[in-house]
């Protein structure tokens, strides 16, 4: 599985500007809607909403991975969504996230979704990738820096 | 000091993110250095992103090593963490 197979530039926003933990969820879910229009705006937001309250999906070094499980998810997507300053979202390591990779995926299928978390992780775990992704100033640059993969 | 044992995941969902972000919180706890062993793959246990590289499902068996002061106290909790599913209801 590669990250790029779950997004697509569409789904990869660069250098947007939010200052909280609700607003960038609901701009996920914002995005999330268009691109999954049978899923509604309401219900998607309410899935990540809900998963935060588990416990923050902030898993440390600036970068958060907010996600809901819905039935009505054909397959895993990702949302790659980077934030011009760094939004306080109640981390790991308490340090502010500017890296969001949101997922929406099928309820069900835990290996599926174990395969999907260690995608993400095995090209988050490298830094010069993060810091790329801090660096693209348009969609489309960031979206190229996701799709640049061996 | 040095400890090792090896656990079987329980939980349904396996090392999922919120069960990984769990475990990662519970080793910062101690002083100790906390590796993973998995088939041939290896994780920092306090490193959610190395430990969601586990994928680590249900029926898995995971060998925990932890040397360091702490070395015994931190294995005894990520063992009690573990069976009991990271206090997953499945």
């Amino acid at each position: 599985m590669k990250l790029s197979s779950l997004t697509s530039q569409d789904c990869s926003k660069a250098a947007v500007l939010f200052n909280s933990k609700k607003r960038i969820l609901e701009f996920i879910s914002e995005l999330a809607h268009e691109q999954l229009p049978h899923l509604s705006q309401q219900d998607i937001l309410n899935a990540l909403l809900n998963r935060e309250k588990l416990g923050s999906t902030g898993i440390g070094r600036g970068i958060a991975i907010p996600h809901g499980r819905m039935s009505g998810a054909d397959k895993p997507h990702a949302f790659i969504i980077v934030s011009e300053s760094p939004i306080n979202f109640d981390a790991i390591d308490n340090r502010p996230v500017d890296i969001f990779v949101a997922l929406i995926v099928p309820d069900g299928d835990c290996q599926l979704h174990l395969k999907t978390l260690s995608t993400i992780a095995d090209r988050l775990k490298d830094k010069e990738f993060c810091k790329q992704l801090r660096s693209a100033k348009t969609d489309q640059e960031l979206f190229q820096v996701i799709a640049s993969e061996a | 000091m040095y400890a090792e044992n090896t656990f079987l995941i329980q939980n349904k969902l396996g090392l999922h993110a919120r069960a990984a972000t769990v475990l990662a919180q519970l080793a910062l706890q101690f002083d100790a250095k906390i590796m993973l062993y998995q088939d041939d793959k290896e994780a920092e246990g306090d490193s959610v992103l190395a430990l969601m590289l586990l994928e680590s499902s249900q029926g898995k068996e995971v060998r925990v090593v932890c040397e360091g002061p702490d070395a015994t106290a931190a294995l005894n909790a990520i063992g009690e963490l573990i069976a009991q599913r990271f206090h997953e209801q499945e």
